[in-house]
């Protein structure tokens, strides 16, 4: 697996002040891990949007501090980003131990296709996007695929227990979680629209005022 | 059409719809989500008429989410009605949306299928939205 390289350098400015590094293209960013005390940090966003497009969340990154000797191995563990524009706002950074066991949620990937989605019968509903794993950081898996070929009848479904996974990982998700499943196509009837009167709609305060005056 | 089965308070005071959504602004049960880029009360008669859109589009494929609901209670005046002698009365449901916030989601259909359902709901609604998809967090799926 080929390296992923990001430059920092470390951050100054704190709280409200990081609207200014925003303007000027740079991304507020924190590492921490533990044992080791937390860095500011800031990153150029151009270099940051491609490292996690490539590095997501399950892979390792290597981070080289400006004015630091040495890199740090690290997980992007949270991205805050910008709810219309998706450009990242802020990012942790979580540095590993390479000696050390972390949980990281690893995403799940369904490859083939099931006989019933192709004949158009069915369709398949992906129930569960992450599931999370424990190992060493260097066992760590970019994602988790599940082969869906298998499913060839309604209500057959995958779960977390049914997953091959190396013997250096230990699945923490709960083996009874369902993956996917295929369900047959509902059947959504267009009904004709009843106008809704809202004088219909129960107010409970009138409710509880009557039944004060009753009991009285 | 979509309203409360039951409310607290008969009738509200209007609120401000200053900011951006704080939550609902994420595609989390779908593939993929209309999100609005406007703020506005989108009352649940628009909602109807969107979600039929992206049904008859889809058929019976898919599976849809709609993210929002028309808690909110509209009042009005009947016509030709002097001002004061109170509030009127409750006239629709409107669901307060803030920019960011995603209205429908979609999952199991193909992309192509589920944008042109989502232009079309969107020519349903009263605002500029956007098509989404989720977030991708998997490794390496941009190279």
């Amino acid at each position: 697996m080929e390296k992923i390289e990001l430059k920092a350098e470390p951050r100054t400015s704190r709280g409200k002040q990081v609207k200014t590094l925003r303007r000027q293209g740079l991304v507020p960013a924190i590492m921490y891990g533990h044992r080791t005390d937390p860095v500011c940090l800031q990153v150029e966003a151009p270099e940051l949007d491609r490292v996690l497009a490539r590095a997501g969340g399950s892979r390792l990154i290597t981070l080289t501090i400006g004015g630091s000797k040495g890199t740090h191995m690290a997980l992007a563990r949270e991205v805050q980003r910008d709810a219309i524009t998706g450009s990242p706002l802020h990012v942790d950074f979580y540095e590993v131990t390479m000696t050390e066991k972390i949980r990281v949620e690893v995403p799940v990937v369904l490859v083939g296709e099931s006989p019933v989605v192709a004949r158009g019968e069915g369709m398949l509903l992906h129930m569960l996007d992450t599931i999370e794993i424990e190992c060493l950081p260097g066992d760590l898996l970019d994602r988790i695929e599940v082969d869906v070929s298998g499913l060839d009848e309604f209500d057959k479904a995958i779960y977390v227990r049914d997953l091959n996974v190396p013997a250096s990982i230990e699945l923490v998700s709960e083996g009874d979680e369902m993956i996917v499943k295929v369900e047959p196509l509902g059947v959504e009837e267009e009904e004709v629209a009843v106008e809704a009167v809202p004088a219909e709609v129960e107010v409970i305060t009138e409710r509880k005022a009557k039944k004060e005056v009753e009991q009285a | 059409m979509l309203m409360p089965k039951r409310v607290k308070y008969r009738k509200q005071q209007r609120g401000r719809m200053k900011g951006r959504a704080r939550r609902g602004a994420e595609v989390t049960f779908g593939d993929y989500g209309l999100q609005a880029l406007e703020p506005c009360w989108m009352t649940s008669r628009q909602i109807e008429a969107a979600r039929r859109a992206i049904v008859r589009h889809v058929k019976r494929r898919g599976k849809l989410w709609i993210r929002i609901f028309p808690d909110k209670p509209v009042t009005k005046k009947p016509a030709e009605t002097r001002m004061g002698k109170g509030k009127g009365a409750v006239d629709h449901w409107a669901a307060v949306v803030k920019p960011g916030r995603i209205i429908f989601e979609i999952s199991g259909i193909e992309e192509s299928t589920a944008r042109e359902a989502m232009r079309l709901a969107a020519h349903k609604l009263p605002i500029r939205t956007q098509f989404v998809m989720r977030h991708d967090l998997i490794a390496g799926s941009e190279e």
